[in-house]
């Protein structure tokens, strides 16, 4: 290891350090909410720099463990938001529940450190290392309201299914080494590249090729392996609801690349199969169970599990051939998150007073009572339904046009995958119908959001708002997918 | 002229948009004006754009072009042909008339109502002036979302159920569509290697008339549109959205959704459908005359029986709708100008109708036939005007409903004789329901309903006058003069039955 080393992982120190701070910050003035978002935001910008500083450089570093390159930037980049968005959307609502804020938002950059270690892994063990960093601190998070049962309950079931699923994907890792012999993304794609020369594949290489899919299935909620979800996103505190359906997912899609695509893309015609199958399971499921819910939490579960079911048929017209598949996976993944924290966010700031429900109920009349809030609910919600022009219709676009250039069962699951979105619109509009079409349960209007939530909010519809219609932001995904095709 | 006259068009409406929403919502009256305003400079543009068309020319005129989406060839691209410079004119037409017509029916959050009417105007426009085809995507959807709210928020009793049934219906088609037009300019790109111009119209159609789209993939991708365009026109079997819509909308709504959005997908069916996919089109030509048929005698029948006097025209859609599927697919150039007609007719009669019965429930806050009797001696202006549109929808000669069924006729007698006469024998059935309607609601004795409403049941005001008046006219015009619109018609329909691979005849 030396000074380069370093510098390539910078923001991953960088998001290490700021957490640290945020605990120093937290002893010297215990307990105090502003110092630690003071210090949390400050932290987020000095990882922003390291990430701004890191751009277009294309290193490998500790031996060819770690690989810095477009894709871990655009990756970072990613996860930064992801945080920002959480803290801003945080600092309004754990206060008046008594949730400590500087816990909170150090255990949250430990999670992000973790999660740009995913973004430029290359070697197996560094891989499921970050991964596990990535997660553990998910489990507290999930469980971080600890006097709130459902909290418990959703933190216990997350963190039992999260070890199990984690022990899978290593056991699947273990195979994989001991097929190629090496742990080095590379030296395996090499290793299968001549095994896929050979046409045949090695019943241990299918087992352990089993075993990652599975565990990865585990991490981004695929159907069936999505049980854990609905508690955990219901039970957490709203904030880290919206963290857990963007963050640890965009994380599981990183492992997808960096293994299935660049270390298993050689025998990707093998696993085409199990993904159009996990795709199309995923996305049907996820919206049929997402009509019957009355909770909002909970529909926005089953929906961030039918949204994996249409990443995946990004995933799927790759392995079908096609290599737009990856840049649409990227895309996806960012609008993604501006939309749907953005949703959240909505949720959060109507959630403010503690005891208030994420019902449906709870949105009755929110058009009349807060008009700029309903207002960007319809929005986020519109775009999660993919109305154009705003960025879920682009994301679901390019995913389509990637499959249906893949030929074959891709383009089958872009037709499924369509009509899947037509289902989705009824549970999302249904909110919409609350918000502008019933009456309010309670009149009156309610008392504007604070200044985080409302630049949290501001940000998200900014980006849901904006995303598709640059083509500079269509540039820097394509760079980022480049890299895994060359 | 260099003035992006199209754009403007299509765009002048969010100005007003926008105002509005920098207005106080305390001062409904100002922002009433302002939406009236900006859709009255919206239609004097598109009068401006009908006057400098040039009849004659040949292919799209006023084009602009600008690339958007480089790596996918996305343009923004527009231009009109005579058809669609028909339909931006009766858009922006029923706009200001449905403006005018909500002033006094909606009280309620006036200024998020007038910036629903706005952005639908923007939507509806583009779509008739959009040249590429993912353009074209977006503006069709944009539509959808402030109907969505103005029938989901200022509608009647089961508004929610009818805008969610509207929404899902139309969402399975369109997206269909997406997938069918991603296809499509891939198969553009697969066959010359590179994305340019992969969504633009003509490149497509030229493209298209080499008989470049194999017959497989034609079949699949015609399917999927026709079944977006299906649900919109709508034809049976997928109809039955627009009953509970056209009864549950605000008066406003309903002019606009039997006026414009129907025309739509007769629209998509004529200007993208069968040019692109000529070959699914005649392989489908007999299924769809055979439904239009179906639509036309359905329609009617089942109008006859409607207690609801909004159902009843919404029915009556269905079967004046079906003449013009009927037109545009038995492939004649007469046929196909009455197809046209009819679409520009039914929008003027059907909106009228609409606009009619908006007023009698403002007064009544009922729509039941039954509940109705002597509206003539109480509401003697009301009821003659009533008894004109009527006579008008049943397709009156000297008036502009019975031009286009009779070109319909015409020329898909060459065609399909017995369809035909079939579909006109309809008429009769439509003079029925129409008139047995008025009958019962015009004439009689006062109804004790009615006459229980006492000093309410106040003749038409001006404003409503406004509103009526200049229809009437219209309808008058065209029916006399029918030359007015056809000679718009004669390029474009040329173009279509070229495209559509039967020659000039």
């Amino acid at each position: 290891m030396n000074w380069s080393d370093l510098s390539c992982i910078a923001p991953v120190v960088a998001a290490v350090l700021a957490a640290a701070a945020v605990l120093v910050v937290d002893m010297a003035a215990p307990g105090r909410r502003r110092p630690a978002l003071i210090a949390a935001l400050a932290g987020l910008g000095a990882v922003a720099l390291t990430v701004l500083a890191l751009a277009g450089h294309v290193e490998t570093a500790f031996d060819g463990a770690y690989k810095l390159d477009d894709l871990t930037v655009f990756l970072d980049a990613l996860f930064l938001i992801v945080a920002t968005l959480t803290i801003l959307i945080a600092g309004e609502y754990l206060e008046p529940r008594g949730l400590p804020m500087a816990e909170f938002a150090a255990i949250l950059l430990f999670a992000i450190a973790g999660a740009m270690l995913i973004a430029g892994a290359a070697d197996l063990l560094l891989l499921f290392v970050a991964l596990e960093l990535m997660v553990l601190p998910g489990y507290v998070l999930a469980g971080f309201a600890r006097h709130d049962p459902y909290s418990t309950e959703g933190a216990i079931k997350y963190f039992l299914l999260g070890s199990f699923s984690s022990a899978i994907l290593l056991f699947g890792l273990a195979y994989v080494w001991g097929i190629t012999g090496s742990t080095r993304v590379d030296a395996v794609a090499a290793a299968l590249a001549d095994v896929a020369a050979t046409g045949k594949i090695a019943p241990g290489l299918a087992l352990g090729l089993a075993f990652v899919t599975t565990g990865v299935a585990f991490k981004m909620a695929a159907v069936p392996f999505h049980y854990w979800t609905p508690d955990a996103y219901q039970g957490s505190p709203t904030p880290v609801t919206a963290y857990l359906s963007v963050g640890p997912k965009i994380g599981a899609f990183a492992i997808a690349l960096r293994l299935l695509v660049a270390a298993l893309g050689p025998v990707k015609e093998d696993w085409l199969p199990v993904l159009v199958v996990l795709a199309a399971v995923t996305m049907t499921m996820g919206n049929l169970v997402a009509i019957a819910q009355d909770n909002v939490k909970r529909m926005l579960a089953y929906s961030s599990i039918a949204h994996t079911g249409y990443i995946l048929v990004g995933l799927a017209a790759y392995a079908g051939g096609q290599d737009d598949g990856l840049w649409a996976i990227l895309f996806y993944l960012s609008a993604y998150t501006f939309m749907n924290m953005g949703a959240f966010a909505v949720v959060a700031a109507l959630q403010r007073k503690p005891g208030v429900s994420s019902n449906i109920a709870t949105f009755a009349g929110l058009g009349r009572r807060d008009p700029w809030l309903g207002a960007l609910m319809a929005l986020f919600l519109l775009s999660l339904t993919g109305i154009p022009p705003l960025a879920g219709f682009w994301a679901k676009a390019y995913v389509i046009v990637a499959a249906i250039e893949a030929g074959g069962w891709p383009a089958a699951l872009a037709v499924l995958a369509m009509l899947n979105a037509a289902a989705a619109a009824f549970y999302y509009l249904r909110v919409v119908v609350y918000m502008y079409m019933r009456e309010p349960a309670v009149e009156g209007r309610l008392a504007a959001p604070g200044l985080l939530s409302r630049a949290g909010l501001g940000a998200a519809a900014i980006g849901t708002l904006a995303f598709g219609i640059f083509p500079a932001v269509l540039t820097a995904v394509g760079n980022a997918a480049l890299v895994l095709v060359g | 002229m260099n003035l992006p006259i199209l754009s403007l068009i299509v765009f002048s409406p969010l100005v007003g948009a926008l105002a509005i929403a920098a207005l106080p919502s305390s001062h409904p009256n100002l922002i009433r004006r302002t939406a009236l305003a900006t859709s009255l400079v919206t239609w004097g543009l598109s009068l401006l754009l009908l006057v400098a068309f040039s009849v004659d020319g040949a292919g799209f005129q006023f084009g602009e072009a600008a690339d958007w989406i480089p790596d996918l060839g996305i343009q923004y691209k527009l231009g009109v042909d005579g058809l669609s410079v028909l339909l931006i004119v009766l858009t922006t037409t029923l706009t200001w008339i449905s403006i005018l017509a909500s002033f006094d029916p909606i009280k309620t959050r006036v200024k998020e109502y007038m910036i629903s009417f706005l952005v639908l105007e923007i939507g509806m426009v583009g779509v008739f002036v959009a040249l590429d085809l993912f353009l074209f995507y977006i503006f069709w959807e944009l539509v959808l979302v402030p109907m969505y709210l103005i029938i989901g928020i200022w509608g009647g009793a089961n508004r929610i159920y009818a805008t969610m049934k509207f929404v899902l219906y139309t969402l399975v088609g369109s997206l269909l569509m997406l997938v069918a037009i991603l296809a499509t300019a891939w198969t553009h790109q697969a066959a010359t290697g590179s994305w340019a111009h992969a969504f633009d119209f003509e490149t497509l159609q030229a493209f298209a008339a080499a008989g470049s789209f194999g017959r497989d993939f034609q079949i699949l991708a015609f399917l999927a549109l026709f079944l977006a365009f299906a649900i919109k026109v709508p034809m049976f079997p997928f109809h039955t959205w627009l009953p509970d819509a056209h009864t549950e909308a605000p008066t406003a709504g309903s002019v606009i959704l039997a006026g414009v959005l129907l025309k739509l997908g007769a629209y998509g069916l004529i200007r993208f459908a069968i040019p692109l996919y000529p070959e699914a089109a005649h392989t489908f030509a007999w299924p769809i005359i055979v439904l239009s048929l179906v639509a036309i005698v359905y329609g009617a029948i089942v109008s006859i029986v409607q207690p609801d006097l909004k159902r009843l025209i919404a029915y009556s859609s269905v079967s004046h709708m079906g003449f013009v599927t009927l037109g545009i697919f038995v492939f004649s150039a007469t046929a196909y100008q009455g197809a046209i007609l009819q679409i520009v007719n039914h929008g003027m009669i059907t909106g009228g109708l609409f606009l009619l019965v908006g007023m009698v429930y403002e007064r009544t806050h009922d729509r039941t036939i039954a509940r109705m009797g002597g509206l003539g001696a109480v509401l003697p202006i009301w009821s003659t005007a009533f008894g004109f549109f009527i006579l008008a929808s049943a397709g009156l000669p000297g008036l502009s409903g019975f031009v286009g069924e009779f070109l319909v006729f015409v020329g898909s007698f060459v065609y399909a004789p017995g369809i035909a006469v079939a579909a006109i024998g309809v008429m009769v059935l439509a003079a029925t329901y129409l008139l047995w309607m008025f009958q019962r609601v015009g004439f009689g004795p006062v109804s004790d309903f009615i006459a229980g409403l006492g000093d309410h049941m106040t003749d038409m005001t001006r404003t409503e006058l406004a509103t009526i008046v200049p229809l009437a006219a219209l309808i008058v015009v065209f029916g006399l003069f029918p030359g007015l619109i056809l000679d718009f018609l004669g390029g474009p329909a040329r173009a279509f039955l070229t495209a559509a691979g039967v020659g000039g005849s």
